[in-house]
């Protein structure tokens, strides 16, 4: 017995500390852990991991807009200030009628395979997405903003181009807006030999122009190892600041359950949308494990978009403001807050997020519209109060007092305030409509008929609109109101959005993207050019919340031909957001709450809401903030 | 019946089927609620913030249809569907991906759904069969029942629960097997497929525990029904040992059932292991197909589909046609 613990235990035994030590100091794909930061990916699995051409769908989330590309401008995300990358200065405007332009690059910026980027790299860009558009399926947006054959060389660093209207988002089309753009420059000197072979290139591996290249990736799909160029500084974005990681690796740990066990394990750094039960599961065995914030709502609540209930407000009885408002007083969002997202959400009542960036602009100048909003019968519905009653409900469920945020912490948690929960004044205003509860105690429709609610909610694809429109649906038939919650997988859900003869009401959120001043980007598409008749089953290309008021068309007109930001342009988008809410054209609910929690052992200063130095997603290209601010623990 | 008359009554069988099975791919993914179109538009208009305009998506509308050959009527599709498929064996581009080929997608994964399934179902079928065999020649022992009890433990177990069970103990309570495994790349050598083994062994391991369970019951109920049979009795009065009755006169006749299950299963490996894939994140045709079936991508669930269809149909062949040599009675009838 003891020679077998001598001759086989002993040995065993040091083989696996041995195994565990050198798991610790070195990742899987052989790098050393201290030098590699980790991430989850955004989509799990990649289908097509060697597919790397970004004029077509290619593997997005493996870190290409993040560490690979460099773009004209980026999006200073704690800002919302665009400010230049590739270019030299913000984009010179050649004419009054904002159509012509003049773009200059540094010099200086070189591919990772040690060709010079020059204007040459964008005009050839431009020439194939034009040339093949109907082949290639990224590069729509460029070629309907750009006019076609208009630009031209001045120099290697200078160009000319046109656009095909008035256009003053310039800078955040051709650069970025949010998460990235949809004008990647590719580089002449790989591309140009393909031919007409471009519109199937793969682009393996391919040529970067940020500080990062590929230096593996996983067939499979699992992951992606990137690795600082040893130039890194005349790279795209070499100007910003050190790139701190050696290496990043993009990795889906998959399932939530594995993805946390190994979170706790120190395997990787940042995660993406985990659940808050599992957050809360992680934190509590991992020190190490942090959200965005100390107190409740805990997470990043700072993205572009908010979630919403559309309605097909062409669609009786959806088209009356009383039914759209009576589902908006019906809808108890503080309970359905806490049983969809724990209470960890900030209530957004006007069309937009309600983010650092938008409220001076919007909330603040809005908050006495808010407060004096009156209905029809004299009713105001707004409650200020709302996050107090959120801390109240949250405290009363055992919240301990140390996460709760107080004074002024209360509205930047939990938001403005929100919509009161009042089933009282609904069922009067149906009442005002001629729709009352018939005997099985559902309302009916006016003539007295059975009135169903088609309600479209996301299956498993978007967990969090899935739980919250569950809720809604319960509160909605707490009320009175006999709806059926259906869930839709990722294509129907589209096509209900698109089509009216489908669509009853769904949660959405793709209306109210509005990171900073630009309202333009989410509601530009308001205009009569996209109502279609109520039951056409023809797919709508905008306008999802079905808005055919035209003063919204001609406030949305007038504002083309105005400075992006400028007073007159603000003015309007209040002006607008003031009609969608005073006839509750769509209930905006929340921001989307982002669940980014972080693992400090390896790496710190990652932005937090105390440290809010960029957006805290590691898929939007601002990921290169936090990449040249975190810092390495040193273990 | 002549053997050929046999043989050429199921392969005429083996192709109705096929043609039958291609016809339903075709048909059955247009009549989902989803629309590959809207899918992807869906997808990009997600990935933009919304920031893709009405003209874009317009553009961009009339460019897939024509990309993904959704143009045209319902039959002339299908026709063209029927010549890629049967002539060229080609499923087209896919239209989540596209212009990643259907085939490529499918035939990554198909190594890594095949090397696992194949061997975990045939280790489990096995193993099951083994214990099982036993369990039911020595039924009236208290052994046996133990071996039994095992079968009645496992079979139950859903599968989550049983996996998740098995990466509690196995990757976090005691870390022998990866908690998310990291396959390497690169040309294959020796230490790097250990490495594939390694990483395969964790849900290996469930599919044979989640298997193992049914075949030790399906086999022990066979078994002892076979032993009391009186051909068994008649050896065993004739004096033949435990072992010989056991291999050569139960087993022999109780497997053929069994036989028949695996070849079944054997086909429908094909279709991958949705649940395995995800909780171990291993490749494979399942994630392949949840996300073709949720995204509407028509030609992937028609590759992986008919793939799947091809392979059962064929297994069924296969054992249509060796059934005689394994039973008698068919090859005397």
């Amino acid at each position: 017995m003891v020679r077998l613990g001598r001759y086989v235990l002993a040995p065993l035994a040091g083989l696996l500390l041995a195994g565990a030590s050198y798991a610790q100091e070195m990742t899987d794909v052989g790098t050393p852990r201290n030098e590699t930061l980790i991430v989850q990916t955004f989509d799990g699995k990649s289908a097509n991991p060697d597919v790397q051409n970004p004029l077509n769908q290619y593997a997005i989330w493996r870190g290409f807009r993040e560490l690979g590309w460099s773009f004209l401008w980026e999006m200073d995300t704690a800002t919302g200030q665009s400010y230049p990358e590739l270019a030299a200065g913000p984009v010179e405007v050649l004419n009054p009628e904002h159509t012509k332009f003049r773009i200059k690059i540094r010099p200086g910026v070189f591919w990772s395979d040690g060709v010079e980027f020059t204007v040459d790299d964008l005009i050839y860009t431009l020439d194939t997405s034009f040339k093949y558009k109907d082949k290639l399926t990224f590069v729509a947006r460029t070629t309907n903003y750009v006019k076609e054959g208009s630009w031209s060389k001045v120099d290697n660093y200078t160009m000319d181009i046109e656009t095909a209207n008035p256009a003053y988002d310039f800078q955040t089309v051709l650069g970025v807006y949010t998460w990235g753009s949809l004008f990647v420059p590719v580089p002449k000197h790989i591309f140009e030999g393909q031919g007409d072979n471009v519109v199937t290139f793969k682009n393996t591996n391919a040529v970067t122009l940020g500080p990062y290249k590929i230096k593996e990736f996983d067939p499979n799909g699992f992951w992606q190892l990137w690795e600082l160029r040893d130039d890194w500084q005349r790279s795209g974005w070499g100007n910003l600041g050190t790139p701190k990681p050696k290496y990043v690796l993009y990795k889906d740990f998959g399932a939530e359950e594995t993805r946390t066990l190994a979170f706790v394990q120190n395997q990787y750094d940042v995660d993406t949308f985990m659940s808050p039960d599992s957050i809360a599961a992680a934190k509590a065995r991992n020190p190490a494990i942090e959200t965005f914030s100390p107190t409740l709502p805990y997470h990043d609540m700072n993205d572009a978009c908010a979630y919403g209930v559309y309605f097909n407000q062409q669609k009786s009885p959806y088209d009356l403001p009383e039914v759209r408002w009576a589902l908006a007083l019906t809808t108890n969002l503080q309970q359905v807050g806490i049983s969809a997202v724990s209470g960890q959400f900030k209530a957004a009542a006007l069309p937009f997020a309600d983010t650092p960036i938008t409220d001076p602009v919007y909330y603040q100048p809005m908050l006495e519209f808010l407060n004096g909003l009156t209905l029809s019968d004299g009713y105001k519905p707004f409650d200020a109060g709302f996050g107090d009653g959120m801390v109240a409900a949250l405290k009363a469920q055992g919240t301990p007092e140390a996460d709760l945020p107080t004074g002024d912490a209360v509205k930047q948690g939990f938001g403005q305030g929100w919509w009161k929960y009042d089933p009282a004044e609904a069922e009067k205003l149906l009442g005002s409509v001629g729709i009352k509860k018939g005997a099985d105690g559902f309302y009916t429709k006016p003539d007295g008929s059975p009135w169903t609610l088609d309600f479209v909610i996301p299956a498993d694809w978007n967990k969090v609109m899935q739980r919250t429109g569950f809720s809604i649906a319960d509160s909605w038939k707490k009320a009175g109101f006999n709806v059926t919650a259906r869930q839709a997988d990722n294509g129907e859900f589209t096509t209900v959005q698109n089509t009216n003869a489908k669509l009853d009401l769904m949660v959405n959120w793709n209306m109210t993207c509005t990171y900073n001043s630009n309202w333009f980007n989410s509601w530009n598409s308001f205009s009569d050019t996209f109502v279609k008749p109520v039951d056409s089953n023809e797919p709508l290309q905008g306008n999802f919340i079905r808005v055919t008021d035209p003063e919204i068309f001609k406030l949305v007109q007038d504002s083309k031909v105005l400075e992006i930001g400028s007073e007159p342009f603000v003015a309007n988008g209040i002006e607008i957001a003031k009609k969608l809410t005073s006839g509750m054209q769509f209930i905006n609910l929340m921001n989307i709450p982002t669940t980014i929690p972080t693992n400090s052992t390896y790496w710190k200063n990652y932005p937090k809401q105390s440290n809010f130095y960029a957006a805290p997603y590691t898929w939007w290209s601002s990921f290169k903030k936090t990449i040249v601010n975190i810092e390495p623990t040193g273990k | 019946m002549g053997v050929l008359q046999y043989v050429a009554k199921r392969v005429g069988l083996y192709f109705a089927v096929l043609f039958i099975g291609l016809t339903i791919t075709f048909l059955l993914p247009r009549l989902m609620p989803a629309n590959p179109i809207d899918g992807y538009i869906g997808q990009i208009q997600a990935r933009a913030s919304g920031a893709l305009t009405a003209d874009d998506i317009i553009q961009l509308r009339a460019n897939l249809e024509q990309l993904y050959g959704l143009k045209g009527d319902l039959f002339s599709q299908y026709l063209s569907y029927l010549e890629r498929v049967v002539l060229h064996f080609d499923f087209g581009p896919s239209f989540t991906y596209y212009p990643q080929p259907v085939s490529q997608m499918i035939f990554n994964a198909l190594p890594w759904t095949l090397g696992l399934l194949l061997i975990s179902t045939f280790i489990a079928w096995l193993l099951g069969n083994m214990v099982g065999l036993v369990a039911g020649y020595f039924h009236t022992k208290k052994a046996a029942t133990i071996l039994e009890v095992v079968g009645i433990l496992l079979y139950p177990i859903p599968y989550y629960i049983l996996a998740v069970s098995v990466i509690l103990l196995l990757a976090y309570i005691f870390p022998i097997f990866p908690l998310s495994p990291t396959f390497p790349v690169g040309q294959m050598t020796p230490q790097k497929f250990g490495m594939v083994i390694y990483n395969s062994l964790l849900p290996a391991l469930t599919l044979v525990l989640a298997g193992f369970g049914w075949n030790i019951l399906s086999m022990k109920a066979l078994a002892v029904a076979t032993t009391e049979e009186p051909y068994v009795t008649y050896a065993r009065l004739k004096g033949a040992s435990n072992w010989t009755r056991m291999v050569r006169y139960v087993f022999r006749n109780a497997m053929l059932p069994q036989v028949t299950a695996l070849a079944l299963s054997l086909g429908t490996v094909f279709n991958g292991a949705l649940l395995t894939e995800m909780l171990f994140s291993y490749p494979g045709v399942g994630l392949i197909m949840r996300t073709a079936a949720s995204g509407g991508d028509y030609n992937v669930l028609y590759g992986a589909i008919a793939i799947s269809i091809i392979a059962v149909a064929t297994a069924g062949l296969v054992i249509d046609l060796i059934y005689p040599l394994l039973d008698p009675r068919i090859r005397h009838k």
